[in-house]
């Protein structure tokens, strides 16, 4: 179980990686889609139509944010239960607030752009966090504690 | 240590048990009724949606056959693609008839496997003809057909569409414009995206209209898409003469303005030709242009101001009072975490609730009805009505002051309350929804009934409606 434990902390900080080039990749895509001449209002963005290829980069945000990204969470603190690691739960449960912290700022940002900042920031931390969880059990284990 | 296993799944169970609740409970019958709980069953009580007809033994004066397919549908612009069509075509064939005529559509589903249904979108028909697959009828499968009969009470721009399965239906083809009243001089333009191509009149980019100087040219612009959109009019300042079907009152000239309409609305602009061409910008790129050889006039960014209907035109007669309503509903949408048919998500509630746990505003016939709708769900809502048309009383505590502003297709903000009004003259039971359609998919739904009206119609997987 520790190793399950493991890993699921290390997918949960690869996971943020793929967010952030997923949303970047998506922006990008949609800078250049409007330098071409290309118009977006919310009536074509509400028609879910990929429009420019890039928009794929914003529906595997949309999913692996909203979806995959809680699921593995809650995975992780019920890994954490089992792990027999010290300080497992704790780390486990601060990654998964992290994660529903992240979520909260992510959807509160298309009616408060600034929380995007704070969007942008939590998920260094929560990558920090997730990678930290997934190291510290070797660290742990070989302090013998 | 014995005990840390134990613990370990008390825990895990502590965790998961909820959740799991909380999913099970979400999960839909496979066939269900909109009547609320106690009132469902075949048998129903008192009168059946299917009795709510127009004249049965008058003749058509106008009659329409429209064949449903799924096909390859080609544009006006020469792209082509997979979708459905009406008649072969897509937007279907525009549909022309006066005030007091009976229109007669026959409607045939050659080969839509989900099936099909039409509503008349801010017509106020009789309830057995709205359309609605699950609530006023069946959808109409493959093979079989359906006829739609009413009566337009007044002139205006009015569309149909599917209305099964219309998330999908509606964007990929089936619909079509409806024009009530004299239109000879007049320009339509059904702003739809087929995919990545917006069109207009299923023209991509621009589309040019002959229009000498000097004429009156009205402008019947439709949203049949899940957002809103903003309308500018470049080379000549213009009037809204009316909106959703509804003329309006003494509205002024204005320019350099933008106009949002928005998801299934509709806004007729009346523009006096100058000596050179006009151009109406509708999203963006894609444009009507008027005038004559050469159609030479570029495109220019949106205005960046709005114009609030809220003050525009000038005060007149609505024919009740709305402060003399004696039921006032509140329609208050949000969002939450949660599951919707067993989904995990993020979705929409109404007064609190996630569906199918949604209101049902229980009127009788001759109610004034005052409802607040509200909004404070991070997105925009564009709430549609079916029957009735209602007049907007106030935004955010500003009261009109305009032209009667009457709407089916009203657009609420994020962070917006509308006051509205109406009056219950339409017996049935009505749909009022979000028409960003996806939306309405996810549960963004209530509806009107009228006490006394039953419907044997169900949704649900079993019985092959989906309305939305």
């Amino acid at each position: 179980m520790k190793k399950v434990y493991q890993v699921i902390a290390y997918v949960i900080a690869a996971l943020v990686v793929v967010q952030a080039m997923a949303v970047v990749w998506a922006i990008s895509g949609e800078s250049k889609y409007v330098s071409d001449g290309g118009v977006i209002d919310k009536a074509v963005v509400e028609s879910r139509e990929v429009i420019f290829p890039e928009v794929w980069g914003f529906a595997v945000h949309g999913i692996n944010g909203g979806l995959v990204l809680p699921l593995v969470g809650l995975l992780l603190l019920v890994a954490s239960f089992f792990a027999k690691v010290p300080g497992a739960v704790k780390w486990g449960a601060a990654v998964f607030v992290l994660v529903l912290a992240q979520m909260s700022l992510g959807y509160a940002s298309h009616e408060i752009p600034i929380t995007g900042a704070l969007h942008g920031l939590n998920a260094l931390l929560l990558f920090t966090a997730a990678g930290y969880t997934g190291l510290r059990v070797k660290r742990v284990a070989s302090v013998g504690v | 240590m014995r005990l840390r296993p134990l613990v370990a799944c008390i825990a895990t169970v502590a965790i998961l048990a909820p959740l799991a609740w909380f999913w099970r409970a979400s999960l839909l019958p496979s066939s269900y009724s909109v009547m609320p709980v106690g009132h469902a069953g075949h048998e129903g009580h008192g009168r059946s949606v299917t009795m709510l007809t127009a004249d049965l033994a008058r003749p058509a004066d106008v009659s329409v056959t429209l064949v449903a397919r799924k096909e390859r549908l080609r544009l006006a612009s020469g792209r082509t693609m997979s979708g459905y069509t009406l008649n072969g075509q897509s937007p279907g064939p525009v549909i022309h008839a006066d005030v007091g005529q009976l229109v007669q559509v026959r409607l045939v589903n050659e080969s839509v496997p989900d099936g099909v249904t039409l509503h008349w979108h801010g017509v106020d028909v009789p309830n057995a003809v709205d359309g609605v697959a699950g609530v006023t009828q069946d959808a109409v499968l493959a093979g079989h057909e359906f006829v739609y009969r009413f009566v337009p009470d007044r002139a205006g721009t009015f569309w149909y569409h599917s209305h099964q399965v219309s998330h999908e239906q509606v964007a990929s083809g089936l619909l079509g414009a409806l024009i009530v009243g004299p239109s000879d001089n007049d320009v339509l333009a059904l702003v739809h995206l087929y995919g990545p191509a917006r069109t207009v009149n299923g023209f991509e980019g621009s589309q040019n209209v002959t229009a000498r100087p000097g004429t009156r040219v009205r402008v019947r612009i439709i949203n049949t898409d899940n957002g809103p959109m903003p309308v500018w009019v470049v080379g000549s300042p213009f009037r809204v003469v009316a909106v959703d079907g509804s003329d309006l009152h003494a509205p002024s000239m204005v320019r350099d303005v933008s106009l949002l309409v928005t998801a299934g609305a509709r806004m007729d602009l009346e523009i006096v030709m100058p000596a050179s061409p006009v151009r109406v910008q509708m999203g963006g790129a894609t444009s009507i242009v008027l005038g004559s050889e050469p159609y030479d006039i570029p495109s220019a960014a949106k205005p960046p101001s709005t114009l609030d209907l809220l003050s525009y035109g000038m005060p007149a007669p609505l024919g009740f009072d709305p402060a003399k309503a004696n039921k006032h509903f509140t329609y208050d949408i949000g969002r939450r975490p949660g599951f919707l048919d067993g989904t995990p998500g993020l979705w929409w509630t109404v007064n609190g609730r996630m569906f199918p746990d949604v209101p049902m505003f229980t009127v009788a016939l001759g109610d004034i009805v005052r409802m607040t709708v509200s909004n404070n769900s991070g997105d925009v809502h564009p709430m549609h009505l079916h029957g009735h048309r209602a007049v907007v009383l106030a935004r955010d505590g500003v009261a009109a002051t305009g032209s009667p502003w009457w709407v089916d297709s009203l657009n609420v903000g994020d962070g917006e309350t509308y006051e509205i009004a109406f009056v219950a003259n339409n017996p049935g039971i009505w749909m009022d929804h979000c028409h960003n359609l996806p939306h309405a998919g996810e549960g963004l739904v209530a509806h009107l009934m009228y006490e006394g009206i039953s419907t044997p119609y169900t949704m649900g997987t079993q019985t092959g409606n989906n309305p939305e």
